[in-house]
Parts: structure tokens; C-alpha cells; sequence
């Protein structure tokens, strides 16, 4: 790759997007109007919002007493005219005879008609029964008369924000009229006052002003930053790349000597640039439109939520962690509009995109996210949490995290890069051509244009498919009680949902089901080999699931499911469990996932990502989040053990292994502390459990290791595509003739 | 310098399935002349010349461009080709100075030696109007101008051009022409696709005339009359492409063709 090249075509597309008066509008000028618009609207709104009086209808304010006064004149009495701005009162005294059903219809009229907002009624008898509950206290006698306190009754209607508000209003208005009400009581008891409140709350807030607003900003500031870093991708990644094609100017740099990798680093650097600028400029604007909003609101009202602006360090960490979100973002918008063939097109793809980050950038805003070393491995909602941590000051919490969350946010980054690059050398994605779709079309063609194996798209449907089948799956099947209800289900599972689904797409899609399910005669060597490596590697899995189990504990209540499905099987014949849990899954899950999945996915020219991708299946498919990271590991070993060998065979003898290993352990473990020479093997990690031992780990691993240099050693056929990249990584070019 | 062996090109489509638009080309062409393509549209002229200038990869057979391949060497082929086609646009944003000066860059051209060496090809090609013209302000022919500037910039062995004359009035083709011919005078090894007969049979030394992924006859004019025992081009190459067709086609196409007759 040649920096100059790369710095050429950013340059040049630079000066081209700024020459482009749409882009310029949308990265520059609207930000700079949007939020004093947006400002001006909301200050409107608002005192728009708070000077709305609220009208109420009160009814039966014949039936009041007469002190402490709550009306006077058909208005508000002095003593409790705090906000009588915002309450508009209509007293009428209530029709004479009316029943309460009477009220309440009349109540719901006129709230419905918008007459009122909310409705009060004093019933009749409210000044006597008022004075005889207070009498009550004094006379025993009076008891039985005034068991209930009377209640006016306020109608209002919820569905209605201006109802809901009025009757915010009226409740707190009768509550300090109740007050009154009871001081007065007090008073003729002669109790003083304080009696009602024996003690007062004292709150002290611990956090120092900077920090209250660090917190209020390290939720805000991270999300703008993002989600304009992405919509800031967006737009110019579509018109570098659509755009582009449409314009018939790709072709015309495909044809120059720049490398297709210089291109998309080009494009990409470019669109990074754009990311960041626009995320920078509603970053600076929305942060001056806010601070001149927050000053004229606490002009307004004094005392309130004072927000002053951000600590001066939160932004140098958000310019920080820009870069490698703007890079991540840039690559997928990129990676997404290569794949599109005009620009029209390339705007739908923006909904699918976010609809992938969004919830990502949502999870960090939950009250209860935390930084921790499960949070900080997910892409984007990690850089999220460390940029809120470090803004609020968290420091040695952050250098925890740090490493975990550069190094994912990194690798992510690389894959979207790759899925850039690798989009650039495809040229049924550059020259895609509108064709006439139709499904019958499709299907024949299908079965028509098959080859030897399954395509790469037609791999990872079969991947989704299978996941689609077990999602519905688990909620028709009831948990099993019994064990032959464990045993059915689970057979069930594997051979008609996952065998029979990729045996019938084996037989329709491909021309070759023993290409396509390496069902060939491996080395012999190898069937010795791979059990001896599952064996070797069996310890390290073990470890690995118990290290992932104490990251990502798991719930409460899938807890309770496996020890309910660990008693089932405690009952269970040993020949039978190994059947239903080694046997079975080996065959028919190694037919999915390393016959059909991976040797479609080998289309792709990346044997890696092939194998990766391959595991991610199998490993999701494991259901429960802790044993499907377990499972995806295993995944790559058996990926890794299909290519080398070319045979299914030395997968399905690993697979079932592993399993019948893990069936074992199960029943040799507990026992070892009666069993001497199980002692050296096992050591007690508490609650019942055991790992295996610290040597017993490590030899395995060597063994292990031994175990993988002599598969690597292995001839072993490529795919096609694979060996075309090779040669392309491989190619002597660059120096001119 | 151009050696193509039996390249096919294959690729799936909806409606037709597999779509075989290269059957087994091979030819040759050498430096100081114009190896001419001549073809109906969709007989795989852009894309045989697709795969010469590395865009597309073949599905089998061999091609080597100066001894480089274009399917494992790319990047070195680029450097040895200049590429003018109607799909290979001129940008929007840009001007022509501009634009070519940006390609003469990815080439590696040193800046010292490409102002000269652009201030003689805008003059040669007449360009010196349009310098600071946007790509978005010009007409068909200055567009093409600037593509064939862009395409000369760095001096390339080869050139290839496909169908480069469509859209353009017809002062613009012959100087198209006449610049296409200076170029053969200097030695380079030009392809020339096209599906008009006179431009041919101005231009090109060798002809291959192509149809439906074949080439159905390849020599200079001269062999290609005395071998079929035609003097008009036009008839040579309808003979030619309606037999390969077959009986039924050609008799659809001969009734087409008296209709046509009949109406002209």
C-alpha cells in the first residue's frame, strides 16, 4: 500500500464532497441552525407549557366549612393562593338532589368536552362528617358514627396531559388545604404544631458540583457524539461509493494503478474526516445553544437544576475516543454503500444500520451500566462507558477497563476495514446490475445454477435459519421434567431441526453433498488425533467456561434450569445419556456447521473468517449466552480440525469427545475426594464444584498444542477463492516496468 | 504485448442462469498497431476489455498484459494500460486540469515532470479552453477529451479503448480518430472496440469480430475479404454472425432486414 496514494485520494475526495454544496449544508450549516431553532422552539414551548392555566370546575363548595377557609369569594382563599395563576376555579354550588352518579356523569361531560380540566366535588354532609371525624378523637362514642373520613372527590382524566396536569394541581392545593385543616385540629387539642413532625430530614449531597454535572453530561455527550459520528459517516460514505457508481466514476478509478486497498482507505480516511467534523460541530453548537438556554432558564427561575457547562477534560476524552468510533462507523457506512447501486439505494441501508448501533449506544444510558469487564467487551456501548467513566472522574476504573475496550473497539474496526476492502475486490458487488427479480425466478435458479457447495450467502441462511428454528423452537417445548422428556427433546432438536433442515438444503441447493459435507475418508492418523485432542484440550474448556461463567455470572433463573436439568440427568443410565448428549449432537451439529455452514462460508477467500464465522453459529445456537462463548471456541478448534482434515469424520470422533468427556466429568468430579488418584486431577473451586488441576491444565495444553502444529503440518485443499487472495496478498507489483 | 488465451467469463443471472459472456477468446495484439473488436452489443466486447484492465476477473483461460497477469498481478497490469470507455466518467467536481493531474499522481508521475508533460498533452488534444472547466459544465466531446488526457497521462505501452466514440458529434469522433492513429504512429499497442464498420476499416490493422462471447474470425481486412470472399465489411460481418446464429435466426433476420430494405 502506498501512503501517497492513499493521501491523493483523500485529498482529492475531501475537495470534492466540499465542493458539494448538499454535503457542505448538512455537515456544516445545519448543525449551526438546527439547535438555536431547536433552542428557540423549546423556551418557547416551554413558557408556553408553564403559563397554561389550568381550568377546574368545583362543585359543592356549599358543603365546605367555613374555617380554615379553602374558597372566598368564589376564589382561592389568601392562605393557600401560591399558584392561583395557574388555577382558574369555577365554583358552583351542586344542583339540589343530585345523586354521586349524577356528578360523576356530569364530570365526565365536561371533561370530555374540554370544558374543564379536572373536576371537584364536595359530597353533601362534607362540613358535618369533617367535623364529626375530628370529633371522634375527642368522643368515644362518636366512634362508630365517622369510621370513614369524608373524601371530595376529584375527577380527571389521565388520557389527557392537561387533565393529568390539573389534577397534579388540584391534589397538592387539597393537600396543603388538609393541612390546615389539621393544624387547626391541633390547636384545639392543644398540641402544638411541631407534634406533626417529630423529626426533620437532612440531605447532604456528597458529590461536589462539578461531579452532579459530570453526571448529567457523561450521558449526553457520549450519545451526541456518536450518534452524529455515525450520521455523519453516512452520508458521504453513500455518495463516495453509490454515488460514485452511479456517476460511472468508479470505474474510472478502479482502472487507475491505485490499489483497491488505497481506495478504501482513501474513502474510508475521507469519511472519517466527515464523521468527526460533523460530530464536532453539533457537539460545539449544541454545547453553545445549551449553555445560552440554561443561563436564560435559571434567569427565569433561580434555584433550579444548575448545569453549567461540561468539565473541560470530559471533552478532551470525547475528542479522544472520536477517532476510533468515527474509524468503526466510517468502515461499515463505507463497507454498506460499496454495496449499493445507486445512491437511492444506498439511503435505505442507513435504517438497517441503525438499528444495529442504536441499541448499542441505548444500553449504556440504562441507570443500572456499569464499566465492567463483560460491558467493556461489547462493541461501542464499552467506548461509551469508559468515555462515562472518565468524564465523571472514575480513573482507576477506567485504566481498568481501557485495554478490553481498545482492543474490541480495535478489532472491530480491523473486521470493518477488511469487509470494506474485501466488498472493493468483489466484482458482483462493484458491477451489480438491476436485474428482473421474481421469487419463482429465484427459486428455479436456485436449484438450476447450483454448484459443487453451497454458496457463502447460502451458508449463512442456512445459519440463520437454524438459529430461527431454535428460537421458535424453545418456547414450544416445555422445560422437560423427566428424563425421557429430555432425551425426546433433545433427539428432536438435533435430528429433525437441525440434521433434516441441512440434509434437505445439502440435496436441493448443492450438485456435491460429499464436497459439501466432507463426508471423504480422512488420513487415519487423524481419527486417533483428533480424539486424543479433545481429550488434550478438554481441561482448558473447562477453565475457559468457568472464567466466563465468573464474567457474565449467570441469572438466577437459568440457574435454577440447569440444576433442575442436572438432577434430571443424574437419573439417566450413563450408555443412554451418552448417546442423547455426545453421540447424536456430534453428528448431526458437525453436518450443520462444518459440513454445510463452513464449506459454503469458503467461498468467502478468508479461511479464517470462515471458521470464525462458522463457530459464531455453532456457538449461538448453545442458547444460554456463558455456554454459547464456550461452544464458539470449541467452534474454531472443529473449523480449524474440518479444513486441515478435510473430513467430517475427525470432527464428528472430536465432537463427541468433548461431549461424552463433559458427561463424564459430571460423574467422576464429585466423587474425587473419595477417589486418591483423582486427587491430583481435581481441585475443589467451592459450592461442590471441581476444575481441573493447575499440571493436568497445562499438560493438556501442551499436548494440545502438539496436537494442532502436526494438523498444520497437513496438506490440505483450498477453496478457489481462497487461493485467488492468496496470490492477490502475494502479488509482485508496484515498481514500474 | 497483449496475449489472451482462452479466457471465458461466466457469471449467474436471475432469469437466464448461468451466463457465459466470454467463450474461449484468444488473440494476440502488438506494438504499433490497432487491434480492432468489432461486435454487436452483448457480443462480451467491455467484457473481455473489462478483464484486460483487471475490473473483472475471468472465470477461466489466461491473459498477459507486457508479461504482467491480470488476474494475479493487477495492480502492475494498471500501470501499463490507459482505459478510455463510456463507462469510465469524468468527475463531476472536478476540472480537467484537475482531474488529469490527480491520475498523472496515482501514477507516480513527480510533479516536475507531469506539468510539462500535461501542458503538452492539453495542447495536443486542444484542452487549453476547458483547463479550469467543472467536469459537470462540459459537453459529451470535452468530457472524452479529458478521459483520453487522463488516460495518456502517464505515457502508458497500451491503450485500450472501448467503444470511445458513442455519444460524440461527428467532428469529435474523427478527431478521436486521428489522435488514436498518432498514438499507433508512436509505437503503442491500442485496442479499439467498436460496433461501427467504418471506423474499422479507418483505423484498424487487425480486426476480430466478435459475437455472443466467440470470436467468430480474426486477420487483417485484407484476409478477412479473400477468406470469405467479401468485399463489404458490413456484409461480411452480417454473413458471419447470422450463420453462427443458425437457420431459424437467419431467417428472422433476413425478413427483418428486406422489411428494413423495403422502408430505407
Amino acid at each position: 500500500m502506498s501512503w501517497t496514494n492513499i493521501r491523493l485520494i483523500v485529498s482529492r475526495e475531501v475537495r470534492d464532497q466540499l465542493r458539494d454544496r448538499r454535503t457542505v449544508f448538512t455537515i456544516v450549516v445545519l448543525p449551526l441552525l438546527l439547535y438555536p431553532l431547536l433552542g428557540t422552539t423549546f423556551l418557547q414551548m416551554a413558557q408556553f407549557l408553564q403559563e397554561h392555566p389550568t381550568r377546574v370546575l368545583v362543585l359543592g363548595a356549599e358543603h365546605l366549612p367555613a374555617a380554615p377557609p379553602l374558597l372566598e369569594d368564589g376564589q382561592l382563599a389568601p392562605e393557600l393562593e401560591q399558584d392561583d395563576r395557574l388555577l382558574e376555579l369555577d365554583v358552583r354550588a351542586s344542583p339540589s338532589k343530585t345523586t354521586p352518579a349524577d356528578v360523576v356523569g356530569e364530570a365526565q361531560r365536561l371533561i370530555e368536552q374540554g370544558k374543564y380540566d379536572a373536576v371537584v366535588y364536595f359530597p353533601e354532609n362534607f362540613r358535618e362528617r369533617l367535623e364529626a371525624y375530628r370529633a371522634r378523637s375527642d368522643d368515644e362514642d362518636a366512634a362508630e358514627e365517622a369510621a370513614q373520613p369524608p373524601s371530595p372527590q376529584i375527577y380527571f382524566n389521565a388520557a389527557k396531559d392537561k387533565s393529568r396536569i390539573a389534577h397534579d394541581r388540584v391534589t397538592a392545593l387539597l393537600r396543603r388545604w388538609r393541612e390546615l385543616v389539621v393544624q387547626r385540629n391541633l390547636e384545639r387539642h392543644q398540641v402544638p404544631a411541631s407534634a406533626t413532625e417529630p423529626f426533620e430530614l437532612a440531605l447532604r449531597d456528597m458529590a461536589p458540583e462539578t461531579g452532579r454535572r459530570a453526571v448529567v453530561w457523561s450521558k449526553i455527550l457520549p450519545f451526541v457524539v456518536l450518534i452524529w459520528a455515525l450520521t455523519g459517516a453516512f452520508y458521504p460514505a453513500v455518495d463516495l461509493c453509490a454515488g460514485e457508481k452511479e456517476r460511472g466514476t468508479l470505474e474510472t478509478l478502479l482502472c487507475s494503478p491505485a490499489r483497491r486497498s488505497e481506495i478504501v482507505w482513501g474513502k474510508l480516511l475521507t469519511v472519517m474526516i466527515f464523521s468527526m467534523a460533523t460530530s464536532l460541530l453539533n457537539l460545539a453548537s449544541m454545547g453553545v445553544t445549551g449553555a445560552i438556554i440554561l443561563r436564560q432558564v435559571e434567569a427565569a427561575a433561580p434555584g433550579g437544576i444548575a448545569l453549567g457547562a461540561p468539565p473541560l477534560l470530559a471533552v478532551v476524552w470525547l475528542l479522544l475516543a472520536l477517532v476510533p468510533i468515527a474509524a468503526l462507523f466510517s468502515a461499515l457506512a463505507l463497507a454498506i454503500a460499496a454495496f449499493a447501486r445507486s445512491s437511492k439505494e444506498g439511503q435505505y441501508y442507513l435504517m438497517p444500520l441503525l438499528m444495529i448501533t442504536l441499541p448499542l449506544m441505548m444500553l449504556p444510558m440504562f441507570p443500572g451500566a456499569e464499566l465492567d469487564l463483560g460491558s467493556s467487551l461489547i462493541p461501542v456501548t464499552g467506548v461509551m462507558l469508559l468515555l462515562k467513566a472518565l468524564i465523571e472522574g472514575e480513573y482507576a476504573e477506567a485504566l481498568l477497563y481501557a485495554p478490553p475496550v481498545i482492543l474490541v473497539t480495535a478489532g472491530c474496526c480491523l473486521l470493518a476495514i477488511r469487509w470494506a476492502v474485501d466488498q472493493f475486490n468483489n466484482e458482483s458487488v462493484l458491477f451489480r446490475e438491476s436485474e428482473r427479480f421474481g421469487l419463482v425466478l429465484w427459486a428455479r435458479r436456485l436449484v438450476r445454477d447450483r454448484e459443487d457447495t453451497p454458496t457463502f450467502g447460502q451458508a449463512i441462511l442456512c445459519g440463520v435459519l437454524l438459529l430461527s428454528i431454535r428460537f421458535f423452537a424453545s418456547f414450544l417445548a416445555a422445560a422437560p421434567e423427566t428424563w425421557t422428556d429430555f432425551a425426546v427433546s433433545t433427539l428432536v432438536l438435533q435430528v429433525a431441526l437441525i440434521a433434516t433442515p441441512v440434509l434437505l438444503m445439502t440435496i436441493v441447493l448443492t450438485r456435491s453433498p460429499k464436497k459439501t459435507l466432507l463426508l471423504t475418508a480422512p488420513r487415519p492418523l487423524t481419527l486417533p488425533a483428533a480424539v486424543l485432542l479433545a481429550i488434550a484440550l478438554h481441561p482448558l474448556v473447562v477453565v475457559l467456561s468457568k472464567g466466563i461463567q465468573m464474567l457474565y455470572p449467570l441469572g438466577e433463573g437459568t440457574r435454577e434450569q440447569l440444576t433442575q436439568i442436572t438432577s434430571i440427568l443424574n437419573e439417566a443410565p450413563l450408555p443412554y445419556l451418552l448417546l442423547v448428549l455426545a453421540v447424536v449432537p456430534a453428528i448431526c451439529e458437525e453436518l450443520a456447521f462444518r459440513g454445510f455452514i463452513l464449506s459454503g462460508l469458503r467461498h468467502l477467500g478468508h479461511r479464517r473468517a470462515a471458521i470464525v464465522i462458522s463457530s459464531i453459529f455453532f456457538g449461538v445456537t448453545h442458547g444460554v449466552l456463558q455456554q454459547s462463548l464456550s461452544a464458539c471456541a470449541v467452534g474454531v478448534i472443529l473449523g480449524y480440525l474440518a479444513i486441515q482434515t478435510g473430513s467430517l469424520l475427525p470432527c464428528i470422533l472430536f465432537h463427541m469427545t468433548h461431549n461424552s468427556l463433559a458427561v463424564l466429568a459430571g460423574f467422576l468430579a464429585p466423587d474425587a475426594a473419595e477417589r486418591p488418584w483423582a486427587e491430583w486431577m481435581f481441585q475443589s473451586v467451592g459450592d461442590g464444584e471441581y476444575i481441573y488441576s493447575t499440571p493436568v491444565v497445562a499438560l493438556g495444553g501442551a499436548a494440545s498444542l502438539l496436537l494442532l502444529m502436526w494438523l498444520r503440518g497437513l496438506p490440505h485443499d483450498s477453496s478457489p477463492e481462497e487461493r485467488r487472495q492468496h496470490a492477490l496478498e502475494h502479488q509482485t507489483a508496484g515498481a514500474a516496468p | 504485448m497483449i496475449h489472451v488465451r482462452e479466457l471465458t467469463k461466466a457469471y449467474a443471472d436471475l432469469e437466464r442462469g448461468q451466463v457465459v459472456a466470454l467463450a474461449g477468446v484468444s488473440f494476440d495484439a502488438h506494438p504499433g498497431g490497432i487491434y480492432g473488436l468489432l461486435g454487436p452489443n452483448g457480443a462480451g466486447k467491455t467484457t473481455l476489455l473489462r478483464i484486460l484492465s483487471t475490473m473483472l476477473q475471468p472465470s477461466g483461460g489466461a491473459a498477459t498484459i507486457n508479461g504482467a497477469n491480470v488476474l494475479t498481478q493487477p495492480a502492475l497490469v494498471r500501470r501499463q494500460i490507459g482505459f478510455v470507455s463510456a463507462n469510465t466518467a469524468v468527475y463531476d467536481r472536478m476540472t480537467a486540469w484537475e482531474m488529469v493531474e490527480y491520475f498523472g499522481r496515482l501514477h507516480g508521475i513527480p510533479r516536475e515532470n507531469l506539468t510539462p508533460r500535461m501542458e503538452g498533452l492539453f495542447d495536443r488534444l486542444q484542452m487549453n479552453e476547458i483547463r479550469d472547466l467543472l467536469g459537470a459544465k462540459m459537453s459529451t466531446g470535452m468530457k472524452q477529451k479529458v478521459s483520453i488526457a487522463r488516460a495518456l497521462v502517464h505515457d502508458p505501452p497500451v491503450l485500450i479503448f472501448d467503444e470511445a466514440t458513442v455519444g460524440l458529434d461527428v467532428l469529435v469522433a474523427r478527431a478521436l480518430m486521428s489522435t488514436v492513429a498518432e498514438l499507433r504512429d508512436q509505437g503503442k499497442c491500442i485496442i479499439y472496440s467498436t460496433h461501427i464498420m467504418r471506423e474499422v476499416e479507418r483505423l484498424c490493422d487487425r480486426v476480430a469480430i466478435m459475437h455472443r462471447g466467440h470470436i467468430l474470425a480474426e486477420g487483417t481486412l485484407d484476409e478477412l475479404r479473400s477468406q470469405h470472399g467479401q468485399d463489404d465489411l458490413e456484409e461480411l460481418f452480417f454473413q458471419l454472425i447470422t450463420s453462427h446464429d443458425g437457420p431459424s435466426r437467419r431467417r428472422g433476420e433476413e425478413a427483418v432486414r428486406s422489411f428494413a430494405g423495403r422502408n430505407s
